[in-house]
């Protein structure tokens, strides 16, 4: 009883502000809802699209939502986007009234927690029945396939996003380094650019330990023991974090530390910091997501060349490991126009739209089968990998699989602590022995063991 | 002319309503809000929520970083009322009583930090601590002391108390105007009969100032805790982000990691509850221990 009335005062309070950040898109839904009738098996009416605007960009929201407007002139899209559009929407979703379309990225967006609270559109029927290019069925052009949730598809995978170990490819070239192919080569490379340069060659960043985490540790969690002990090591299962292939792994990040190769004020730095650091030469190595070339473009020197490799932590002789991190898209359950929507989605996933994204993002389309080989647009390095990708033997792709209810409050827990013992690591205060007994220590405590 | 009562309760309404009015609704009904969303189970971001009665409680009082954020706060507290009530008096002693000639260019330069947005004072003592180009380092290197350089804010032992040092940078200007104010009010005539029995400044200083500005001395201090307990966060994210590790996490800045970053509204919330029951309890022992008798002389 008391919850509804509550419930209406906040509305009310948070109505101010939800009018000053989204009053375009309060019209009055009676109007809307008579105009999304289905004329001549066109779809029509307003669409509303959420996207966060981040390192990629906005430009190829901008083109793709201006090619979607040719294809469908009737509809009326409502752009809702910047890089605080996760907070600004906020109240929408809270009061049930959620755009149509949303892209999930950036803070304050997590597709987990979505699924979780309801908030998404069952698409596994749906998105079934969709084709590629005409010919191959869509779920089975995806790079890093469509998450299903006990046997549910919510969202599909737009963006193929991924860490790695990224360097100066034209500094290597210059002073004859060799890019390491697995850890061992890894060590002996830093260890020649220590020497040779006098720098500490790898950097993260310490005030956001998860850089570490999604760009060193997952991929050697995949390449030592797959899917399975990735994700088990993620979700905090006990055995896993007692298993030998664990201490390995922590053993090699020891190896690193001991041997004098990290920045020393690493845990001092935030992000931006670190890589203005390796921009300046000051280290040779740094862990970031595809984005950083974007992200950095106004300070990257002219003589830079972005160099980008699978974090080298797998064993000689093993694949390399990448471990995706994919940005979804997905429809709200609760959409007042599902049709546009729809069209909307599978209007992104084509060629066009695909070789228009690795052009304005630096970044690739998580679809199989692009070939980016003869666009003029398209950074190098980002051919490259799309190459390795489309040819699999040298890279493996290992997907985290996100749980849900109760193990994803585990797997949240678990991230925060691995963060926390990550930094305690890479200063040298704990060894790969404590660290890995900490956290089968924490995944006890979790599961209450 | 003299005013009815009704006249006089209208005027008083028209006077208060509004105000009061604001606060129910921007700082009693967030506040009750808050204690009400602390029995949920919440991601702060759909319609769905779920009670759970006292269980975020009972997880609170097992979390060991609570313990840490805590402390952590109370170091902020015990360091910055010590350091800025110290400074602040100095300053404000120096600039009545000294016959400095700059004496109002100095206010207004300690005045400075408090015009200056926190965001900016966090990234500006971040390039002062920067471990390779920093003030900090630079100096101790440039003075023969280069062993004693280090990444002030990524270190495990060094990183709080190098925090401190802008908080209370950024808190003088402010308790020194306050502090000067009161100091002004004093007659001077109180000073000089004081000199003329022989008194020494420094029993002036403990005998006539102190007791004469205890009111604003209190009233500092207690501000000092409260915005030290409340805000003392935004310092910390932005310049160490709660970091290395968990070593300079505030209660606020976990509340924040808590509530918008792992999606547990109901459990942030239940950490602003204990934020708002140890300020109060604070600001009242602190009420009772400053209590002094009024000095008037």
């Amino acid at each position: 009883m008391n919850n509804k009335k509550l419930k209406r005062s906040l509305l009310s309070v948070s109505a101010l502000s939800l009018i000053a950040l989204a009053g375009c898109s309060s019209d009055d839904s009676s109007s809307e809802q008579a105009d999304n009738s289905n004329s001549e098996g066109g779809v029509s009416g307003e669409l509303e699209v959420q996207y966060f605007v981040g390192g990629y960009g906005d430009e190829w929201w901008k083109s793709t939502i201006e090619a979607f407007k040719e294809e469908y002139p009737d509809v009326e899209v409502i752009e809702h986007s910047g890089p605080n559009i996760n907070e600004e929407m906020k109240t929408r979703w809270i009061s049930n009234d959620p755009p149509d379309v949303v892209y999930i990225d950036g803070n304050g967006a997590n597709e987990t927690q979505m699924i979780n609270d309801g908030q998404l559109m069952d698409l596994s029927d749906w998105a079934s029945d969709l084709t590629f290019e005409g010919d191959t069925p869509l779920m089975e052009s995806f790079i890093s396939p469509a998450q299903e949730v006990d046997g549910a598809v919510y969202s599909l995978p737009l963006v193929f996003d991924t860490w790695g170990a990224w360097y100066d490819s034209a500094w290597f070239e210059a002073e004859g380094w060799e890019v390491p192919e697995d850890f061992d080569s890894w060590l002996a490379s830093m260890k020649t650019i220590q020497s040779d340069a006098g720098i500490e060659p790898f950097i993260t960043t310490g005030q956001y330990p998860q850089y570490f985490q999604r760009g060193v540790l997952n991929p050697a969690f995949a390449a030592a023991g797959g899917e399975e002990l990735l994700n088990n090591l993620s979700n905090g299962v006990v055995e896993a974090w007692e298993s030998d292939e664990a201490l390995e792994i922590m053993k090699k990040v020891q190896e690193i530390v001991d041997a004098g190769l990290i920045d020393e004020g690493f845990a001092a730095r935030s992000h931006t910091q670190t890589q203005m650091n390796f921009l300046m030469h000051e280290t040779a190595y740094i862990p970031v997501g595809f984005w950083l070339p974007n992200e950095m473009a106004n300070d990257t020197p002219e003589d830079f060349k972005y160099g980008f490799i699978p974090t080298p932590m797998n064993d000689s002789g093993d694949a390399m490991a990448l471990v995706p991190d994919i940005r979804p898209v997905a429809i709200a359950k609760e959409a007042e126009n599902p049709e546009a929507a729809k069209a909307f989605v599978e209007f992104m996933f084509s060629e066009e739209r695909a070789q228009a994204f690795a052009e304005s993002t630096g970044a690739i389309m998580n679809l199989k089968g692009v070939d980016l080989s003869a666009n003029e647009n398209v950074p190098e390095f980002l051919k490259g990998i799309n190459d390795l990708i489309n040819n699999p033997g040298t890279i493996e792709i290992y997907n985290r699989a996100q749980p849900t209810g109760e193990e994803m409050e585990i797997a949240v827990e678990i991230t925060n602590e691995v963060k926390a013992r990550s930094v305690d690591i890479l200063m040298g205060k704990i060894t790969a022995e404590e660290f890995v007994k900490a956290m089968a220590d924490k995944s006890r405590e979790l599961r209450g063991e | 002319m003299v005013q009815s009562k009704k006249q006089k309760y209208l005027f008083l309404t028209f006077c208060l309503l509004p105000t009061f009015l604001l606060f129910v609704i921007f700082t009693v009904y967030p506040m009750v809000n808050g204690i009400y969303l602390s029995l949920f189970d919440w991601s702060g971001m759909s319609a769905n929520r779920e009670f759970v009665g006292f269980e975020n409680y009972v997880r609170m009082f097992n979390d060991e970083i609570i313990g840490k954020a805590i402390y952590n706060d109370y170091f902020f507290v015990v360091t910055k009322v010590i350091g800025i009530m110290i400074l602040s008096l100095f300053f404000a002693v120096a600039l009545t009583q000294l016959k400095v000639k700059e004496a109002p260019f100095y206010r207004v330069v300690f005045f400075f930090p408090n015009i200056m947005s926190v965001v900016v004072i966090g990234i500006l003592w971040q390039f002062i601590y920067e471990p390779d180009i920093g003030l900090v380092n630079g100096l101790l290197t440039s003075i023969g002391l280069e062993s004693w350089t280090r990444p002030w804010l990524g270190s495990m032992e060094w990183a709080l108390p190098s925090l401190v040092v802008p908080a209370i940078w950024a808190g003088i200007g402010l308790f020194m105007l306050l502090l000067m104010g009161g100091i002004m009010n004093i007659p001077k005539s109180q000073y000089e009969s004081a000199e003329i029995d022989g008194a020494s400044e420094w029993q002036q200083f403990w005998k006539i100032t102190v007791p004469l500005i205890w009111p604003q001395i209190k009233t500092s201090m207690i501000y000092i805790v409260i915005t030290s307990l409340n805000g003392s966060f935004v310092l910390v994210q932005i310049m160490t982000n709660g970091g290395p590790g968990n070593e300079t996490e505030v209660m606020g800045s976990y509340l924040y990691q808590k509530a918008f970053e792992d999606f547990q509204f109901g459990y942030g919330a239940t950490i602003g509850v204990l934020i708002l029951i140890l300020s109060l309890v604070t600001v009242l022992i602190m009420q009772f221990v400053l209590k002094r008798e009024k000095v008037e002389y």
